[in-house]
């Protein structure tokens, strides 16, 4: 199998896998789906009716308006499919989803000022995709160096300490974490903010802005390196452990190479597509303590737009964070995929 | 099979998976006792301010006095001997008593709570105070009705002691606080007693009751001494004990990990153990089938789940067993991978004996050690899962949370204000229940991984 074949193959998985994944999304938010598009549908044609009748200066009777608000409604819910076989209903309503047409949300605005829940959206979800994949690359990066430091020196006090360390860190919730360093850190020793992602005001220039935004980064990314990067460090020495007895290491030993060189280059080589896997599997693990780590530090992202869109019960957004978290799952799930396949010889070779 | 008890033999010998054993009996025999002990509308209580107003609001623990810091505790008397005595000359009853407490600290409490019970009519009751170098002042008289709670606030407590205040000092501010009320009472006497020092020593409380027929005095007529210190947790907002919390929250979230556990474990080692075994290109659709659930992004999912169904703790377990099965899947499959490439496996082919016969006799019992392990790794996961929504808002209703009390804390900014206790304890008890398992859970995984790997 040659690289190429390789990409298209899981392309193609994926993209099935994409529309099956989001169809059970679907059946779960089914309900709660029907119950906006209907709102949505009310609102929309309460202000046809009033642009209407501001417009029509009297041209129009209070009979005709109404006729023409119920063809504009029926016309609106056709468009979602109501009134349809369940399965071009399924179809249309999924097409809307895919077209990031959320209509507009019940409270929540964007930045600037727009009701678009696509636009709310597209304003919160890079803040979060920085912040989970820098904190994602930070735990894989340490994590595999800690946890193939451990195997270097087997039964040494690092090797001896990474699974009590893996085993009380994997059991902290991210949140809890953030909220006891905001407590220390931020009010009690006054070293970080509290939360936020920049200052107010925003110190003028670019340079110092982004010191401002990366002074703003530390205490959530650290919370969620903090939580994660024991667990992975444990994965993967575990991995190397294995490696470390199998022929071509003492292959290799038995040549005379040095121990690091082996560790790095041999068995690194060797275990690096399960590091990929692993590392997916830590990121399809993470992204719940990632969104809510920013809960506890006012971090602008999804995580902190589903919390505040449950206290104001704003639907619209809870609905379409969840879809497009699906989407950001899985295309990270994907990356990781094409990334085993470069490290893996078998496929990359062909 | 004398493999089980070999099993068991290894594990006796790893000490933090004994340990982590001993924790867990413990945190079982602590949630039987919150079920057996508290009524299972407890939740209801615990949400109703009124049901706590006696205590002290945002507390700290009471053993933070150990490490130097002056906090009087609460000091409670719930049951006390009353004396009655005949009618006298024929016309009243008189019933008495009298509360004596120690007073140590040279702060004053926050409160005094007083909770008359009695059955039947009162004509008058007096209340007098009498203070360790036996000054004594009158703090209420009047006709109490059963079951009130009366407190250093209450207006007809307030009255007489604004008027001993005036007494002593010969005038009366116009803005006297509940501390300047309370000074009075703890304060040595004189022109200047709201800024004198606490007195120390024994103080006594007599309830005078007077009645003209017969009064049923419950022993549950109570004094309270609020201090500014509160059990071993501390009170949150509402002067709820944090203790309490943590102790309703614990059944609810061993519960819900075992059953979420359970359930997507056993399912997903049987899903990935026969995906593996098979292999080809079924092995390919239910490996994809797997990867349709694992994109499912749980904790936004549930969210937005929790609005079409309303969830109850089994509904809520499922929902996210069938989001985490996924992981053991994976797990299991290349479990089946490395038992596939074994020999005896290929002997057992080239003999003609069955698949199924194969998959039993020589795949299960290396998945079954495996997913025992898993279950007992995977109930802290689902707990964390479950705190996690319910620190979102999202939990069965009628359940004391963890997560929960930890939301109240956050909207109520108890790090700003430093109420560390409110935010420490439940968050603490999620990692104090989820560290037995997980050493329990890497006690055999170590006993059962070389076994599954060893060529």
């Amino acid at each position: 199998m040659t690289y190429r074949r390789f990409v298209i193959t899981k392309t193609i998985s994926y993209a099935v896998a994409l529309v099956a994944t989001v169809s059970i999304l679907y059946v779960g938010i089914y309900p709660s789906l029907q119950h906006v598009i209907t709102n949505q549908a009310t609102v929309q044609t309460q202000q046809f009716i009033q642009s209407l009748a501001k417009n029509a200066h009297g041209s129009l009777t209070q009979a005709e308006i109404q006729r023409e608000g119920a063809a504009y409604k029926a016309n609106f819910l056709s468009a979602f499919g109501f009134s349809q076989p369940l399965p071009v209903k399924f179809a249309l309503q999924l097409y809307h989803l895919f077209t990031f047409q959320f209509g507009t949300s019940y409270f929540t605005l964007a930045p600037n000022g727009s009701n678009l829940v696509s636009s709310v959206i597209a304003a919160y979800l890079p803040n979060t995709i920085l912040l989970f994949t820098t904190g994602t690359i930070l735990v894989v990066l340490a994590g595999s160096v800690i946890g193939l430091l451990a195997a270097r020196y087997a039964g040494g006090k690092l090797d001896r300490s990474i699974p009590f360390i893996a085993v009380f860190h994997s059991s902290l919730p991210t949140w809890w974490v953030g909220f006891l360093f905001i407590a220390y850190f931020a009010y009690s020793v006054n070293l970080f903010p509290s939360g936020g992602i920049i200052s107010v005001p925003p110190p003028s220039g670019v340079i110092p802005q982004f010191g401002d935004f990366l002074y703003h980064l530390t205490l959530p990314l650290a919370a969620f390196f903090v939580v994660n990067v024991g667990g992975f460090a444990y994965v993967i020495r575990s991995l190397v452990v294995s490696t470390m007895s199998e022929d071509f290491v003492l292959t290799a030993r038995a040549r005379g190479i040095a121990e690091n060189r082996i560790l790095f280059s041999h068995v690194l080589r060797t275990v690096s597509p399960s590091i990929a896997t692993q590392a997916v599997l830590a990121v399809a693990g993470s992204l719940g303590g990632a969104i809510t780590v920013e809960v506890v530090f006012r971090w602008p992202g999804v995580g902190l737009l589903t919390y505040d869109s449950i206290l104001a019960n704003d639907l619209p957004i809870i609905i379409a964070t969840t879809f497009v978290l699906t989407i950001v799952l899985l295309v990270g799930l994907y990356i990781g995929e094409l990334l085993y396949g470069v490290l893996d010889p078998r496929i990359k070779s062909g | 099979m004398s493999g089980q008890s070999s099993y068991l033999k290894q594990f006796s010998k790893s000490k933090s998976g004994v340990a982590g054993l001993v924790l867990l009996v413990i945190l079982l025999v602590l949630s039987v006792y919150v079920l057996l002990a508290y009524p299972p509308n407890i939740a209801s209580t615990w949400n109703n301010p009124k049901s706590w107003q006696s205590n002290p609001a945002k507390a700290p623990p009471s053993w933070i006095g150990y490490l130097g810091q002056d906090v009087p505790s609460t000091i409670s008397f719930p049951s006390v001997q009353w004396t009655n005595s005949a009618p006298q000359g024929g016309s009243t009853y008189n019933y008495s008593n009298s509360y004596s407490f120690k007073w140590s600290s040279s702060k004053t409490p926050s409160n005094i709570v007083f909770t008359p019970q009695f059955k039947g009519t009162l004509l008058e009751a007096v209340v007098t105070w009498t203070k360790p170098d036996g000054q004594s002042l009158v703090i209420y008289i009047g006709s109490p009705q059963p079951n009130n709670i009366y407190d250093v606030t209450d207006q007809s407590i307030v009255q007489w002691i604004h008027q001993f205040i005036q007494s002593q000092t010969g005038s009366l501010q116009a803005t006297v606080t509940t501390p300047d009320e309370l000074s009075a009472l703890f304060d040595r006497d004189g022109p200047n007693l709201l800024s004198n020092p606490v007195l120390h020593g024994t103080y006594h409380v007599r309830y005078d009751l007077v009645s003209q027929s017969p009064v049923s005095v419950s022993q549950a007529t109570s004094l309270k001494v609020i201090g500014t210190s509160y059990g071993i947790m501390g009170t949150d907002l509402y002067g709820r004990p944090i203790q309490l919390g943590v102790l309703l929250g614990l059944p609810y979230a061993l519960e819900l990990g075992a059953v979420t556990s359970v359930v997507a474990v056993l399912f997903g080692i049987f899903f990935g153990g026969i995906s593996g075994f098979i292999g080809g290109r079924r092995d390919g659709v239910m490996q994809w089938f797997t990867l349709v659930f694992l994109a499912l992004p749980a904790l936004p999912f549930l969210i937005a789940l929790s609005y079409s169904i309303t969830l109850d703790l089994l509904t809520e377990a499922l929902l996210i067993a069938a989001l985490s099965w996924p992981f053991y899947a994976i797990i299991a499959r290349s479990v089946a991978l490395s038992v596939k490439s074994q020999t005896y496996v290929e002997a057992d082919r080239a003999m003609g004996i069955s698949s199924l016969r194969t998959f039993l006799t020589h795949f299960m019992p290396r998945l079954t050690p495996v997913s025992i392990a898993y279950t007992v790794l995977g109930i802290p996961a689902g707990i964390l899962l479950a705190q996690t929504l319910a620190f979102l808002g999202i939990a069965p209703p009628n359940i004391v949370t963890w997560g929960g009390i930890l939301d109240e804390a956050f909207v109520q900014q108890a790090a700003l204000f430093g109420w560390w206790w409110w935010v420490f304890f439940p968050g603490m008890m999620i990692v104090v229940v989820a560290v037995p398992f997980v050493l329990v859970g890497f006690a055999l995984d170590r006993i059962v991984a070389p076994k599954v790997t060893a060529k």
